[in-house]
């Protein structure tokens, strides 16, 4: 009886703790972009997966890491992945890749052994027809060369390789528990501390 | 106006009241479905409605007039005139609740003896309506829904009454007048301060007695889509939306009045002071309804028979002991 009392007493005050979090957020800022009139700050994509691309290459930026090995291509779950070797060496002549298909598992980009693919940050991605979407990387990897050489910044996916492991994981870890902290809805706060 | 001498003004002063009423109910309505949007977003840190008007201050306007313009649909089967009768008869007597609240010393419709007791009588009515809108809709999740009102319904009207009667122990009358009348200016001579316990008993059922998050089971959208409601679209939807929030607006009005000192308030006393508590309440309403997960309904009946129930009694027996000691 005691401990039973004791217990709602808990729960009673699991309640006001949830009510505080909820008042709490009711008054903090908002974080919805209004999307026609603003566009996302780029340093809140950090952590976005957006369409896949291609990794720069080391010593030139305009060529790819991909060695031609269809482990992406057999590993996606829906053959969104077209690779076509070349006749120069391991490199591909073809890289097809169709986002209609997509469902951004990240297979193909955890089973790539050369860190060839990697997700983009691209968010605004509209198109009329679905032949838009399958998109050509190996012309998107020429011209973003061509644009300008890579800027070193954290959390940036192809830093993920310049940087070397330990850094850049850490790094990237830092602006997921960023984004998510951020995103963090009053719900899951509640669950947690009730 | 006493009932015994309606005379011909005490007739127009009552027709008037109802209209007035009317407005309240539908104006409250409008500013809640507002309020409830933009306090849900801002709970979440999403801006809520802002596309339709300044601030999105006309999304209730253009959700009215969306569902005005619904194709009223009636599946086959149903019990047509209970079908139809089930809205109206959820909001129609709503209307007469709100008669004997004293918004002011003065703005009081029906100043009957027994008023706590007519809302109590017709609050029942509601009850009534859900169960003949999930009886009549010929729907699996509708009769689960109506079935689930109703049980729930009866259950916590229990507490309700035996902590408003601990209130009307304490003053010694039911009219709802006299019990603001009781009380003093300030929050420290209002009833929540020696009804503390009573205050939480009302507070919890308020919830529970308007189908309100976390108690919405009657219409709990993850298990029965839509509850007592599923099958009415438009109009009819409109009325059960309708008269929700009249009911939270008049259980918030009644909380105002036997808690929270009625028209009473710190300056200069006035209705202001009666609706500004009890939109204090409806806030606090949409609050919890955005904080907490919805219950199990072994839960609900628990909180209810084990700990409401029970503290209630206790709480009336306290009062009626203290009472007696000290005299009223």
């Amino acid at each position: 009886m005691i401990s039973a009392i004791w217990d709602n007493l808990k729960g009673l005050y699991s309640l006001l703790v949830g009510m505080c979090i909820t008042a709490r957020y009711f008054f903090a800022p908002r974080k919805t972009v209004h999307y026609p009139r603003k566009v996302v700050d780029p340093e809140d994509l950090a952590a976005y997966r957006g369409p896949l691309e291609l990794t720069r290459g080391k010593d030139d930026e305009s060529r790819t890491r991909c060695i031609s090995c269809q482990m992406c291509a057999k590993g996606c779950p829906g053959n969104c992945i077209t690779v076509v070797k070349g006749a120069e060496g391991k490199l591909p002549s073809t890289w097809l890749y169709d986002f209609s298909l997509c469902c951004l598992c990240g297979a193909c980009v955890e089973v790539c052994p050369a860190a060839a693919i990697d997700f983009s940050h691209r968010l605004y991605l509209v198109t009329t027809t679905r032949e838009e979407l399958v998109m050509d990387l190996l012309a998107d990897l020429k011209s973003r060369a061509a644009a300008g050489p890579l800027k070193p910044e954290a959390g940036a996916p192809e830093a993920l390789e310049a940087g070397g492991g330990a850094a850049a994981a850490a790094a990237l870890a830092e602006a997921v528990k960023s984004s998510k902290a951020a995103a963090g809805a009053a719900g899951s706060a509640v669950r947690k501390e009730g | 106006m006493e009932l015994s001498n309606i005379s011909v003004t005490g007739l127009i002063v009552l027709i008037v009241a109802c209209l007035l009423v009317i407005a309240l109910m539908v104006v409250n309505a409008i500013v809640m479905v507002y309020a409830e949007r933009k306090g849900a977003g801002f709970i979440q840190r999403r801006p809520g409605p802002y596309e339709v008007g300044p601030w999105g201050i006309l999304q209730p306007v253009v959700d009215s007039m969306k569902l005005l313009g619904k194709q009223i649909f009636v599946p086959s089967n149903v019990d047509f005139f209970l079908f139809f009768a089930a809205p109206v008869l959820a909001f129609f007597p709503v209307l007469i609740l709100f008669l004997p609240i004293p918004f002011g010393p003065v703005l009081t419709a029906l100043k009957v003896p027994d008023g706590i007791v007519l809302i109590l009588a017709f609050a029942g009515f509601g009850l009534l309506a859900n169960l003949l809108a999930g009886y009549a809709s010929n729907n699996k999740y509708g009769i689960l829904g109506a079935g689930r009102a109703v049980s729930q319904g009866v259950a916590y009207e229990i507490p309700m009454i035996l902590a408003l009667l601990a209130v009307v122990f304490q003053t010694g009358s039911m009219n709802l007048s006299e019990i603001a009348e009781a009380q003093g200016r300030w929050p420290w001579s209002w009833n929540i301060a020696c009804q503390p316990l009573a205050f939480f008993i009302y507070l919890v059922t308020l919830v529970a007695e308007t189908n309100r998050a976390p108690f919405d089971l009657p219409e709990g959208e993850s298990e029965l889509t839509a509850g007592f409601h599923t099958e009415y679209s438009g109009m009819g939807f409109a009325l059960f939306f309708l008269a929700e929030y009249a009911n939270m607006l008049l259980v918030s009005f009644v909380c105002a009045t036997f808690f929270l000192g009625g028209y009473k308030g710190p300056f200069l006393d006035g209705f202001w002071w009666t609706f500004i508590k009890a939109y204090a309440v409806m806030c606090f309403i949409v609050w919890i309804r955005w904080t907490f997960p919805r219950v199990r309904f072994d839960q609900l009946l628990n909180i209810n028979w084990k700990w409401l129930l029970p503290l209630s009694i206790l709480n009336l027996w306290v009062t009626a002991v203290v009472l007696k000691i000290v005299g009223p």
